[in-house]
């Protein structure tokens, strides 16, 4: 039955798998005289993927703050909670078109779509660190009289940090890959180039803009690892 | 100055847990609450903090000479109230990731606006004032050390700083050394006593022969009500009398901890 569905057949598999190679070959060898044209589409990727985090990030904060029981009142952790269970169920792929749509083509709509993108995940991430922080550490610095802006400055924020940063950076990798998505429905950066470069039937080309990515990839990997490594030993116990 | 009058706190479900708790404090008490377990000690420390509303009943302390109620505060001045009371809790309750003198300067965020607390911080006297604390628990060494690596009696001491750098007018000790080793808990004990000289100091304590030790006056309470109220000489069939089948239980601890107590 499914195989009816998707319209499976072995001809045709066979016939593609010919085709395929052969479409390889035109892939290689790799035309590097292209490389210089790639470096600014990488840089802004790279710059799209970083804005991303960084304001993704900083809202997802604060829908942490106010989805986290212990110190948001219930109407609003329920608010929070839902919007951020919704955001999660939506591919990250529709938001984008929704916003490309909604703002246009460009790096900008790019960075903002990657930033609703990031509450999903790390408002959830947040969140549940903050309710992990304790309850009766909470409340007595209440008990000396602060609010709970001071509560969430001198209690939550130092006690959850190693949560904050480790799971940021690592939606710092994520946003890479999807600013390469982004980049093919016409946000700009690396993405777009390989979508320029097949529409041209440039395949040698796309295939140096492929491995550019794979670089971009591996390096915000180990980007991410190093700064990980280097501030999580800084709060490890002595 | 605290005066406790005639509290009473029942559940939702309409069971009186406190059944009419009154008591002085003043300056020169170093007070020891006793009880068995559901005896309402935690209840009336609570209380006597504004962490929990009694149903019925005042507390009225005495700040720069006015007497406040703190029962019946809320809000804001609730808050006020609460800056000068200082309190010390069983599980030290002391930000982790913090270095010591920030969680001892934590304890004056209350009276510091709030403002000033989000963008700038504490200036130097405060630094200078919380160091100064930490003296007078003898830990100032550790001052820049992260709390996560202290010992626990190392963070009760953290939190007995916390509490003075408040400069409450009055102490309250919730079962401060019960997870403390005895060598520990004598040390908290040593810090805590001449606090008294500058206010009362109320402390909830499952030991009793620590507390006749090193308290002036033990108040004792049972099934909600004060049952003793007096100076710390108490006698065993007193003891007797408030732990009742608990007693020997507790004695049976004391003699593990006996030798270094």
């Amino acid at each position: 039955m499914s195989m009816l569905v998707c319209n499976v057949s072995l001809g045709a598999l066979s016939k593609g798998i010919v085709d395929g190679i052969a479409f390889l070959g035109e892939m290689f060898p790799p035309d590097f005289s292209a490389l210089p044209d790639m470096i600014y589409p990488a840089v802004e990727t790279i710059m799209i993927s970083f804005l991303a985090t960084f304001f993704g990030a900083l809202l997802s904060f604060f829908f942490a703050l106010a989805g986290a029981s212990n110190i948001s009142p219930m109407w609003l952790k329920s608010i929070s909670r839902f919007f951020m269970a919704t955001e999660r169920a939506l591919p990250e792929i529709i938001i984008i078109l929704l916003l490309v749509a909604a703002l246009g083509l460009g790096p900008f709509p790019g960075v903002i779509a990657l930033a609703i993108g990031c509450i999903g995940m790390l408002g959830r991430l947040f969140s549940d660190a903050i309710e992990e922080v304790n309850a009766k550490t909470i409340e007595s610095v209440q008990s000396a009289g602060a609010t709970k802006i001071q509560v969430i400055q001198y209690v939550i924020i130092p006690e959850i940090l190693p949560s904050l940063i480790s799971n940021t950076l690592f939606r710092f990798e994520v946003n890479t890959r999807l600013s390469v998505l982004l980049g093919a429905v016409g946000a700009g950066g690396i993405g777009y180039e390989i979508f320029y470069s097949f529409q041209l039937l440039e395949y040698e080309r796309a295939t140096t803009a492929i491995l550019v990515v794979l670089l971009l990839v591996f390096m915000s990997e180990r980007v991410s690892d190093y700064f990980r490594k280097k501030i999580l030993s800084n709060t490890k116990l002595k | 100055m605290i005066e406790v009058k005639n509290i009473t706190k029942s559940t939702k479900e309409g069971r009186q847990i406190l059944k009419g708790i009154s008591f002085k404090a003043k300056k020169g008490d170093f007070i020891g609450i006793l009880g068995p377990s559901g005896a309402g000690k935690t209840l009336t420390m609570r209380c006597l903090n504004g962490l929990t509303k009694p149903t019925t009943g005042e507390i009225l302390i005495t700040i720069d000479n006015q007497v406040h109620d703190i029962a019946k505060n809320k809000g804001k001045e609730l808050r006020q109230m609460r800056q000068k009371i200082g309190v010390v809790f069983q599980g030290f309750n002391l930000v982790k990731r913090l270095s010591v003198l920030e969680n001892v300067m934590i304890g004056k965020l209350g009276q510091i606006n709030q403002f000033r607390s989000l963008f700038k911080g504490f200036n130097n006297e405060e630094a200078q004032k919380a160091y100064e604390a930490l003296e007078k628990v003898k830990i100032e060494k550790l001052a820049k050390r992260k709390v996560a690596s202290l010992s626990g009696g190392e963070m009760q001491r953290v939190a007995i700083a916390r509490a003075i750098f408040q400069e409450p007018v009055i102490l309250l000790a919730d079962e401060p050394i019960a997870n403390l080793d005895p060598t520990n808990a004598k040390k908290i004990m040593k810090r805590l006593k001449p606090l008294s000289e500058e206010m009362p100091v109320i402390g909830v304590f499952h030991q009793p022969e620590i507390a006749s030790k090193y308290c002036n006056r033990i108040i004792a309470l049972k099934d909600g009500t004060v049952v003793y109220d007096g100076n710390s000489d108490i006698s065993e069939d007193l003891l007797m009398d408030i732990y009742g089948d608990e007693l020997q239980e507790i004695e049976n601890q004391a003699l593990v901890s006996a030798p270094l107590a």
